[in-house]
């Protein structure tokens, strides 16, 4: 009995579509197992500080100072009864720039900054951001570094 | 045959057991003819990375500089000083600093392993580029061998960044701002930036995750692939053929006289090598053996680079600032010298500095075999035919250079110019 075409090439159809299909598998598990490998080592939580956070009394403050908080990295600008915060942590490459006559000086690439944060000199690509500052319900000032404001936006205390 | 002389078996066996034991371990007595050279380098576990024989210029001190071999002894050399720091460091960000003031302090020896440990590092990182240099400047990179200088650029790379990792983990005030200018250039990075840098330091700041991370980065991801990758450097030095060599001169290759051989009807394959003709033996055999010829020259090497390093940690001790003060950055804060030239050109642009011009340069230095397609000048220094690719190398090496002296020497407070003089 003549063999026809379609018996030959039946069985090596479903061979190859076997093999497609293993290859994907493989594949995927692969790229799968590549990307929750990435998710792991993702935190989900971090340890370290809280993006919110009291800084004290109003009154810690005299009026006309710029107070250097650097372990939160804020520097509290305080001028009348108006309170703001401003980050310290260099826009460039994250160093903790310093107070200086005429504003902020960065340490690392000689990046600044004027007394509102805009850049006056060096590398830094981007102005000091200014963090929302709110009075909490017992009168302390609460600082939130997740929320950023336009710079100029000072709180009355 | 006669009874009175037989031992019993057990004495015997007693008295031949150290020759025994020996042979079983040795397969070969210490070789003094050609064949018995070429089956000790071939039996032997640790010999028989070497072929049996090797050409006469992979022994010219003069051709190789013996700067691969350097960085493979300043590894192994850091493998077993790191390993043994390990058993008293702790990556935790109130206990590392005290435990290298410990290794100055109570541990033996503990300031000599962490000397040779810093010293074998930076060694590593100025010989491995060296090395490369070298393997540009001959032309050694040319085909068959492209592949095993990718693999080299990638060598250079993790190189780097070992060294990197390493740098955050005494956490001194040194280490805290190098990791922090460092891992702030990746956030420059286009795209995902922010998110490698997020999954380097484990946090939103260089911490107590970051140290962590740093550790088994250092201690195991980046030495295996380092071990991985050094492995398959070298296999493919044996398969592409040993290391790179000068053309043979054109008298020497062979002709074969296919027209005559055209003109008749019918020809065996013996009418392609009658006359004079024959592949087997025609070229001089410009090989010698492997043992003792390469053996002894590793040796020469090795027992070299080791001294310089005890020499090294002798004389000087490793640097430790004050410990981690997150609130004050050093003024000028400054990143190893390796990388001060990257800080020199991220003080002009971030993204520039930092991604942009190394990126370029990396990505480069991995197409210069696929570019450069030519055969010519191979296995020989600063050969004619190879001014242009030498000079425009060249001048990336001095350009890199002139950063990093800048860098290191006329770089002070806020980053400002300074005279060194």
């Amino acid at each position: 009995m003549p063999v026809t075409q379609k018996q030959v090439e039946e069985p090596v159809g479903r061979r190859r579509i076997l093999l497609w299909l293993s290859s994907v598998g493989l594949f995927g598990s692969a790229v799968l197992s590549a990307v929750s490998n990435l998710v792991f080592i993702k935190p989900r939580a971090t340890y370290g500080q809280p993006t919110r956070f009291s800084i004290g009394k109003p009154d810690d403050f005299p009026s006309g100072t710029r107070i250097s908080l650097d372990v939160k990295r804020v520097c509290v600008v305080r001028d009348g009864n108006k309170l703001a915060a401003i980050s310290t942590t260099c826009t460039h490459l994250g160093c903790i720039v310093g107070i200086s006559d005429t504003g902020f000086a960065c340490p690392c690439h000689g990046s600044r900054y004027d007394q509102d944060g805009n850049v006056t000199g060096g590398p830094a690509p981007k102005p000091l951001p200014w963090y929302k500052v709110s009075l909490a319900p017992n009168g302390e000032v609460e600082v939130d570094k997740g929320i950023q404001v336009p710079p100029g936006t000072y709180l009355n205390v | 045959m006669s009874t009175a002389t037989k031992e019993p078996g057990v004495i015997r066996a007693l008295r031949d057991l150290p020759s025994n034991l020996w042979s079983s371990i040795f397969r070969n007595p210490l070789p003094s003819n050609d064949l018995e050279r070429s089956s000790t380098s071939f039996t032997n576990f640790f010999l028989h990375i070497h072929p049996v024989k090797v050409h006469k210029n992979t022994l010219r001190p003069i051709y190789t500089l013996g700067l691969g071999l350097i960085s493979l002894f300043l590894f192994l050399i850091l493998i077993v000083t790191g390993v043994l720091l390990m058993f008293y460091y702790v990556p935790s960000t109130t206990q590392a600093y005290d435990r290298m003031l410990d290794l100055r302090g109570t541990v033996a020896f503990g300031i000599f392993l962490r000397n040779m440990h810093r010293w074998s590092a930076h060694g590593m990182v100025a010989v491995v580029f060296l090395h490369l240099c070298r393997v540009f400047f001959t032309g050694a990179y040319k085909k068959p061998r492209e592949f095993n200088w990718v693999i080299g650029v990638v060598l250079l790379l993790l190189t780097l960044f070992m060294s990197f990792t390493g740098y955050l983990l005494p956490w001194d005030q040194l280490a805290f701002w190098a990791i922090t200018v460092g891992t702030s250039i990746a956030a420059y990075a286009p795209l995902i930036g922010k998110e490698i840098q997020f999954v380097l330091l484990g946090d939103a700041t260089v911490g107590q995750e970051a140290l962590l991370r740093f550790y088994v980065l250092h201690v195991a991801v980046l030495p295996s692939l380092l071990v991985l990758m050094i492995a398959i450097h070298f296999w493919r030095i044996r398969k592409d053929g040993g290391l790179s060599r000068p053309e043979r001169p054109a008298a020497e290759v062979v002709k074969v006289r296919v027209e005559a051989a055209a003109t008749k009807r019918t020809f065996g394959l013996q009418g392609f090598v009658r006359g004079p003709f024959t592949k087997v033996g025609n070229v001089p055999d410009e090989s010698v053996f492997s043992w003792p010829n390469l053996l002894l020259a590793e040796l020469f090497v090795f027992v070299l680079t080791l001294s310089v390093i005890l020499v090294l940690s002798l004389l000087f001790n490793a640097p430790l600032e004050e410990p981690v003060n997150v609130m004050h950055p050093p003024n000028p804060a400054k990143a190893p010298w390796y990388f001060l030239g990257l800080q020199e050109m991220v003080s002009y642009s971030a993204f520039w500095g930092g991604v942009g011009v190394p990126g370029i340069m990396v990505g480069l230095l991995i197409l210069v075999p696929y570019l450069d397609r030519t055969a010519h000048g191979v296995g020989r220094w600063f050969a004619r035919e190879r001014l242009l690719a030498n000079t425009i190398f060249l001048t990336m090496v001095v350009l890199n250079v002139i950063f990093i002296i800048i860098g290191t020497f006329f770089r002070g407070p806020n980053w400002d110019f300074v005279s060194p003089f």
